[in-house]
């Protein structure tokens, strides 16, 4: 009905509109978003503290330390290099929620893409933001509650379920899950993936067979670091020489 | 072997992974989320009507990310379905609704118990490193809060920053890297046994079938399926090759 009314409004006050998102409505984002977000980061120690002060659990410090350190050394670039590449998609607003929330290319940017679609809004404006910062609101509300009753649903299925399965669940969901996920990654850079592969499989032989005994306590960080260095150092020199490119310059 | 349906024979740690305690521990941080999209979709809703937005277009936009976050919300529950098998609901729920995404949480919890030895899924895991877990998921996590509560209004300038570098080069490091981990990950479970065997490779031709089938006809939600249900089919590998030629390292 007002269709074509509302467009000449919102183009009549863009620059007065720009205003408003950029004195009033960013302002106010950096600063909550700011501190919503290093209250989870407090928050989500819950269910450790849980753990040692209702049930007196706490793994030596050098586990949690040598847990961590593998996981840096595994995703710490993801911390950095996928904020930087989302951002220009998600917008100010969405890079505190997405990152909050998490399921970011699989749930939140199909979400925003799929509202601004909807709601007419031309990309990259401040109201195609505003737009994406509501649907993303939106998104959050409905898999916080989906997920909460999924997740109690399915553990009371998951106790049901006869031996066999419950044991293939523990035992096989995982392996595919990795294979999966590395076939993902892999399907861009096939001879990264099997370079990498070639180098991981070397290793994780050389610390069960007991090569790597010389190393100080359990070699595990060897095999991680070796398989995570190895194949990026490898990279850079295959990109160097012309043999890898990224997947867009193939495709077109 | 005991047969019973009802006998809890799940390892010792389970018991403590699915009590209210832990459910309730849970709530503080899903409160934040929450708390931060009501404060957000507030703000976004009156100035963006004073930045000229209509009311139907607004309503349309949240709508629009209700009605699109059901699929993908369903398929993320299909993938849960491993960490509640592992880790146990609450904190699978916590995991998924703040942060994290399968991706991330399963890897990181494999990191955690096998500072013990084990892999995720074995038999008597300890309750230690059940909670070396919990710890090396909720610390690997706040990686990307801290970077994202710190360093989003600086983006631009990062960016500009970077892309002086090479920035061809740069996500194809990243993938690299993102390779090597989940090679590392690979080589343990292929190294494990047969069956688990089946499931790796099984699990990686699916995903690559259902990505190929995607992207050919442009569907998307067999992308928003593709983790789900590759999932499910080396999981089927898995028990098939257990049935069959058992294991044969």
């Amino acid at each position: 009905m007002a269709k074509g009314q509302s467009k000449q409004v919102s183009k009549s006050q863009s620059a007065d509109g720009s205003d408003v998102y950029e004195e009033q409505f960013i302002p106010y984002v950096n600063k909550w978003g700011r501190l919503t977000n290093l209250l989870a980061v407090a928050l989500s120690l819950g269910p450790a503290v849980t753990l040692l002060v209702v049930f007196d659990i706490l793994p030596p410090s050098s586990a949690i330390i040598g847990a961590f350190a593998a996981v840096a050394v595994t995703f710490g670039w993801a911390w950095v290099i996928e904020p930087l590449s989302y951002y220009p998609v998600l917008g100010i607003p969405g890079t505190y929620m997405a990152f909050l929330s998490g399921n970011i290319s699989n749930l939140r940017l199909p979400c925003a893409a799929a509202a601004q679609e909807a709601a007419d809004v031309e990309t990259g404006t401040p109201q195609a933001s505003i737009i994406s910062t509501v649907a993303i609101a939106a998104s959050i509300f409905v898999n916080t509650a989906m997920l909460g009753i999924g997740a109690f649903a399915l553990v009371s299925v998951f106790q049901a379920l006869p031996e066999l399965w419950r044991n293939a669940l523990e035992s096989y969901l995982v392996p595919a899950v990795f294979g999966a996920i590395f076939a993902q990654f892999g399907r861009d850079y096939p001879k990264v993936a099997g370079i990498g592969f070639g180098i991981a499989l070397s290793m994780t032989l050389l610390l069960e067979l007991g090569f790597l005994a010389f190393l100080p306590s359990y070699p595990l960080y060897a095999v991680i670091i070796v398989s995570v260095f190895g194949t990026t150092l490898i990279a850079r020199w295959m990109w160097y020489n012309d043999m890898i490119s990224p997947p867009d310059e193939d495709d077109e | 072997m005991v047969w019973h349906e009802l006998a809890p024979i799940a390892p010792a740690y389970m018991e403590i992974a699915n009590s209210p305690w832990l459910w309730l521990s849970t709530v503080p941080v899903v409160l934040a989320v929450l708390l931060q999209a009501t404060l957000f979709l507030r703000r976004a809703w009156n100035d963006g009507r004073e930045m000229g937005l209509s009311e139907e277009k607004l309503k349309t936009g949240f709508k629009t990310g209700l009605i699109s976050a059901i699929g993908p919300s369903v398929a993320v529950l299909a993938g849960m379905l491993a960490l509640i098998a592992t880790v146990g609901g609450p904190v699978a729920w916590m995991r998924l609704t703040v942060i994290g995404s399968v991706a991330f949480e399963l890897p990181a919890a494999e990191l955690g118990v096998s500072q013990f030895g084990y892999s995720l899924g074995d038999e008597g895991i300890t309750e230690t490193a059940y909670a070396t877990a919990v710890w090396s998921m909720t610390l690997g996590g706040t990686g990307w809060l801290l970077v994202s509560a710190f360093g989003t209004r600086h983006m631009e300038t990062f960016r500009t920053k970077i892309s002086n570098g090479n920035e061809k080069l740069l996500p194809v490091i990243s993938a690299a890297a993102m390779l090597g981990a989940f090679a590392y990950f690979l080589s343990g479970e292929v190294t494990a046994g047969t069956p688990e065997t089946g499931s790796v490779a099984v699990g990686g031709l699916a995903m690559l079938a259902l990505l190929h089938l995607a992207d050919s006809r442009d569907i998307q939600w067999i992308r928003e399926w593709s983790l789900g249900i590759a999932m499910f089919v080396g999981l089927l590998a898995g028990v098939a090759v257990q049935v069959t030629v058992g294991g044969w390292w």
